[in-house]
């Protein structure tokens, strides 16, 4: 995949020895998928998922002279995104009173809705949909649609099977469906 | 594997994470399984909701902000809720020499990772005969297609693409296509000129061609499609189905029909390549003569010259002609074929809906080789047997 490919074994000696514009490099390409990740993981709080990605790449930053090339760079990289992104979902949820939870957008900004069908709004409606999926279903969808991982790829991420992964994905695909099915209008699609 | 119902691979079918031989069998169980395809247009809808999801761009104030923590790496406090900017400040002499000088080693690096992204979204191409051409590239042995990419050959030269893990396309002389789209739930070539043989073992809608006079979908089958210099393209299934679609106009193609297109037009009606040539001749005035004199004599003759097996096209002549044209449209095939309980000449003529895809199911059966009666279930077998949609059940016929 792209990312593996833009950082080589080169880079990684050089962020294992400090040098900061290498490890620059390292955060270029990769921020804002894990950015990304960050926000859709976080109820679509970009301020908190900004921390997040700052603590990831700091952790980065202290944990890559350990990293040893048992495994692929991505993968490694991914596991310190899901194990930071679950983290921050737990003390979220301690801090929350019982019963709330982060909308994805402010209510007073919903479009009308006659605007519901319009194409500018499907993104938002599976981002909001996306948020509201267990994580054991979100984050293969977002490791898949986002990062571009093959199944192997997110079962090494995810410390689970292929078969696993296969099958987490289809629920969650199922699970976006039910959610969105107003939504299965082959107007709104271009179809 | 696939002996049972196949819905816990719908995702990894799609994904390509199937061998080739398990999406066959993959694509062979659902064709035939009713629940399997309303699960697999679920997910495929999942799928599609998936895929609006935007990769989000992380502030540019990220790395200045980040950058002076790197040297106190045990203060890995949340950066939002603690005051920065002072630090913002020592370090934004140190950071734009940094910037500067990564921002070309990331240039060239990007450059690289879209190459890659680009080269991630393309199709094998195979050269059969002289010299195809992929863009300005000659392909002398294998190539690929981006996409939006042009697959060029001439007079002398052939070529046949790998449709992701769903098929393969072969290109014939003289023909340009272009790739257009390829993700797990649509794939779609643009073929210009000239002429493609299709073969796809998908489920349906997966595999689209747009021609200059309509968009032909995939329904789980192996067909040519032909366009000429204006734009006109003639479709000949030889197994399964598919469809012809232009704005609100459609044709349903069985194997062992034809139908032709034209531009502004759309599909014209299907008809089975053994009909009469007279029968042919006249569905051509039918429906592309601009006279509508001309076109509503020429139906008199499709009528008379119409068999039992000719039902296909005249259940779309309904929809396409009007007034007393429908009305003896529908006294021949009442004649020919009466239609089901339930369904009345008045719906008919009404064009109800309902009543149409009522009759039609009745005449699939027919349209796939076999007598109307029999039960939709075994001549969906027979007919994949016939087509050789399905080695295991051939295996089992008697030999």
């Amino acid at each position: 995949m792209a990312a593996e490919q833009l950082i080589d074994g080169r880079v990684i000696e050089a962020c294992q020895q400090g040098d900061r514009a290498a490890f620059q490099l390292l955060f270029e390409t990769y921020k804002d998928k894990v950015f990304s990740i960050a926000v859709y993981s976080s109820g679509g709080d970009r301020a908190v998922a900004e921390d997040v990605t700052q603590q990831i790449f700091l952790k980065l930053f202290t944990a890559i002279r350990q990293f040893r090339g048992d495994s692929e760079f991505t993968t490694w990289l991914y596991r310190l995104v899901v194990n930071a992104c679950l983290d921050e979902r737990r003390r979220r949820r301690r801090l929350l009173p019982w019963g709330e939870t982060v909308a994805m957008s402010n209510p007073s900004e919903k479009k009308p809705q006659e605007k519901q069908y319009a194409r500018l709004e499907l993104a938002e409606a599976v981002r909001e949909a996306i948020g509201e999926l267990k994580p054991k279903f979100r984050l293969p969808i977002l490791l898949k649609y986002i990062e571009g991982l093959s199944y192997e790829e997110i079962a090494s991420v995810m410390g689970c099977s292929k078969g696993t992964v296969a099958s987490r994905l289809n629920r969650g695909h199922s699970q976006l469906a039910k959610r969105l099915s107003h939504l299965n209008n082959p107007a709104l699609w271009g179809e | 594997m696939f002996s049972t119902h196949v819905t816990k691979d719908i995702s990894a079918y799609c994904h390509g994470e199937l061998s080739n031989e398990e999406s066959k069998q993959f694509a062979e169980h659902l064709i035939s399984c009713a629940k399997c395809r309303a699960k697999f247009e679920e997910v495929k809808l999942g799928m599609k909701l998936a895929e609006q999801l935007p990769q989000l761009s992380a502030p540019d104030y990220l790395w200045r902000e980040l950058e002076p923590l790197l040297d106190r790496p045990n203060e890995i406090q949340p950066v939002r809720s603690t005051s920065v900017w002072s630090w913002q400040m020592k370090a934004v002499a140190a950071a734009v020499l940094l910037l500067v000088a990564g921002w070309g080693v990331w240039l060239v690096y990007n450059n690289r990772a879209n190459q890659i992204l680009a080269a991630k979204r393309a199709w094998r191409v195979t050269r059969l005969d002289g010299t195809p051409t992929v863009g300005a590239e000659r392909i002398s042995k294998n190539g690929e297609l981006g996409v939006g990419e042009w697959l060029e050959t001439d007079a002398n030269s052939r070529a046949q693409i790998d449709v992701s893990s769903i098929g393969n396309v072969d290109i014939d002389e003289n023909t340009r296509v272009r790739l257009l789209e390829t993700r797990p739930t649509e794939h779609r070539l643009e073929l210009a000129r000239g002429k493609m043989s299709a073969h796809i073992w998908a489920p349906p809608r997966l595999f689209f061609v747009n021609t200059p006079s309509a968009v032909a979908a995939d329904l789980g089958c192996a067909y040519t499609l032909e366009v000429d210099d204006q734009g006109s393209s003639l479709l000949r299934v030889t197994s399964g189905w598919v469809e012809l679609e232009l704005e609100n106009r459609e044709s349903i193609v069985p194997a062992g029909a034809a139908c032709e297109t034209r531009p502004e037009l759309g599909p014209g009606t299907p008809y089975f390549e053994d009909a009469s040539s007279v029968f042919r001749q006249m569905l051509k005035t039918v429906d592309f003569d601009p006279d509508a004199n001309t076109r509503s004599s020429a139906l008199v003759w499709v009528l008379d010259q119409a068999r039992p097996r000719d039902m296909l096209t005249l259940w779309h002549l309904l929809a396409r002609v009007n007034g007393e044209d429908r009305a003896r449209v529908y006294d021949t095939m009442a004649a020919l074929s009466p239609p089901p309980a339930g369904v009345t000449r008045e719906g008919v003529l009404s064009l109800d809906q309902k009543m149409l895809d009522a009759w039609r199911d009745s005449l699939e059966t027919t349209w796939m080789g076999v007598g109307k009666g029999v039960p939709k279930p075994i001549a969906e077998a027979y007919w994949k047997v016939k087509n050789g949609m399905s080695r295991r059940l051939k295996d089992m016929m008697p030999k």
